[in-house]
C-alpha cells in the first residue's frame, strides 16, 4: 500500500501544473482562481484520490469539470496580460493559438486542446480527465487543433 | 511572477477549506539561526518544529494517523510561533505562550515531554529526573528515546536535558544546536562535552 497523503502534499505536487491549467481554459486570472480553488476544495472533499498512482489525472478531470461550468456562467474574456504568465512553453502551440482556442473552441474541445497540445498530458491521461476512450481523446484534440489552426488563418 | 498567483489562489483556498473545517494542521517552514524548522499547529497547539524544511517520514505518519489528510501549508496559523521562536532567539523570549499538542503520542511520551516542559528556561536536568517524573525512575534510557523523538523541541526544551554524568547526551537537531540552546540562555559558550548538570539534577 502507497503511504498516506495529505492535503499539503497533493498541493505542493500539483498546484502550479493545475494553476497553469485553469489560466489557459479560463483566460483570465480571476477565472483562474476560482477554477483553482474548487478544483482543490473539490479534491479535500471527495478524499481519498480513487487510485493512488493517477492522482494528477484526478485533478484534470476535477479541473477540466469546473472549467466547464464556471464558462457556463460567464462570457468568454481573455486578459493577453494573464495568459502571458502561462504562455505556452512547448513546440508547436503560440500564445495566439491558445487565445484562438479559449475564443472559439467549445468547452469539451478547448480543455481536449489544452490538456494534450499545451499541457503535454499524454492521450491515456487526456481521456482520463475527459471522461471518454483514449480514441475518442485523439480524435477530439485533432478536431479542436484544426479549428485553431483555421481560426488563425 | 505565475507563483505568486498561485501563493494567493492557495492562500484563499485554504481559508475557504479551513471554513469547512476540512483543515486540521497549517504547517510553514520558518528560519532560525538554526537553520530552516518545519512548524505544525493543530487544533489545539504546536504539533510539531522539526529541524529541516520538510517533516521526516516517521513525524508525517504520526501527523496523518492523529489529524487525517487535512495537512495545508498556512503561514497564518504557523506565524504565531514564528515570531514567538524569533523573540527567543533574540533572547526576548523566555517561555512560549502558544500552547502544544501532544496527541497521537504514547502515555509515557507525553508525560516525559509534560516533565521537560517544566524544565525552566536556563536550568538544566538530567534524563534520570525527568524518568522519575514521568513515573519510572528506571527508565532512563527509554526517557532519551522519547526526548530523542520529541516532536516540538525548543518549546519542549529537552536541550535542556542532560546526562547524569554531565556530557551532554543526545539531540535531535544535532550537538552543536543543542549547545547554541544553552548558550542562548546560559549566556556563555557551552564547553565541549556540556555542562555538568546543574541545580535540582545536581546530586550524582
Amino acid at each position: 500500500m502507497q503511504p498516506a497523503l495529505s492535503f499539503g502534499e497533493l498541493l505542493e505536487r500539483h498546484e502550479l501544473e493545475l494553476y497553469r491549467y485553469a489560466l489557459r481554459l479560463t483566460g483570465t486570472r480571476h477565472d483562474a482562481d476560482d477554477v483553482f480553488q474548487d478544483t482543490f476544495l473539490a479534491a479535500f472533499r471527495s478524499w481519498p484520490p480513487p487510485r493512488r498512482d493517477n492522482e494528477r489525472a484526478w485533478l484534470y478531470r476535477i479541473a477540466t469539470n469546473k472549467a466547464i461550468d464556471h464558462g457556463r456562467k460567464r462570457r468568454r474574456i481573455v486578459s493577453l496580460e494573464d495568459l502571458r504568465l502561462a504562455a505556452p512553453q512547448g513546440d508547436g502551440v503560440s500564445l495566439l493559438d491558445l487565445v484562438g482556442a479559449i475564443r472559439v473552441l467549445p468547452a469539451g474541445q478547448r480543455a481536449a486542446f489544452v490538456l494534450r497540445r499545451v499541457q503535454g498530458l499524454p492521450y491515456g491521461d487526456v481521456a482520463s480527465a475527459l471522461e471518454i476512450t483514449e480514441v475518442a481523446a485523439r480524435a477530439r484534440v485533432s478536431e479542436a487543433t484544426k479549428k485553431v489552426k483555421e481560426a488563425m488563418r | 511572477m505565475i507563483e505568486q498567483l498561485v501563493d494567493e489562489a492557495r492562500a484563499a483556498l485554504i481559508t475557504r477549506a479551513a471554513a469547512e473545517d476540512l483543515v486540521r494542521v497549517g504547517y510553514g517552514v520558518i528560519d532560525s539561526p538554526l537553520g530552516a524548522l518545519w512548524v505544525g499547529v493543530g487544533p489545539r497547539g504546536i504539533t510539531t518544529i522539526h529541524y529541516g524544511d520538510e517533516p521526516d517520514a516517521r513525524e508525517l505518519r504520526r501527523l496523518l494517523r492523529t489529524y487525517g489528510p487535512g495537512l495545508v501549508p498556512d503561514a497564518k496559523r504557523t506565524s504565531p510561533v514564528a515570531r514567538e521562536l524569533d523573540q527567543y532567539f533574540r533572547g526576548k523570549r523566555r517561555t512560549f505562550d502558544v500552547p502544544v499538542d501532544l496527541s497521537g503520542l504514547t502515555p509515557f511520551q507525553q508525560r516525559v515531554l509534560r516533565a521537560t516542559a517544566k524544565v525552566g528556561f536556563g536550568d538544566l536536568t538530567t534524563y534520570a529526573v525527568i524518568a522519575k517524573r514521568a513515573g519510572n525512575e528506571r527508565a532512563s534510557r527509554a526517557t532519551g528515546a522519547a526526548l530523542g523523538a520529541n516532536p516540538i523541541p525548543i518549546v519542549v526544551p529537552c536541550h535542556r536535558v542532560v546526562a547524569t554524568h554531565g556530557s551532554l547526551g543526545g539531540y535531535a537537531g544535532g550537538l552543536d544546536a543543542k549547545r547554541r540552546l544553552l548558550a542562548i540562555e546560559r549566556g556563555d559558550d557551552v564547553p565541549e562535552g556540556g555542562w555538568p548538570p546543574a541545580k535540582e539534577s545536581g546530586r550524582r
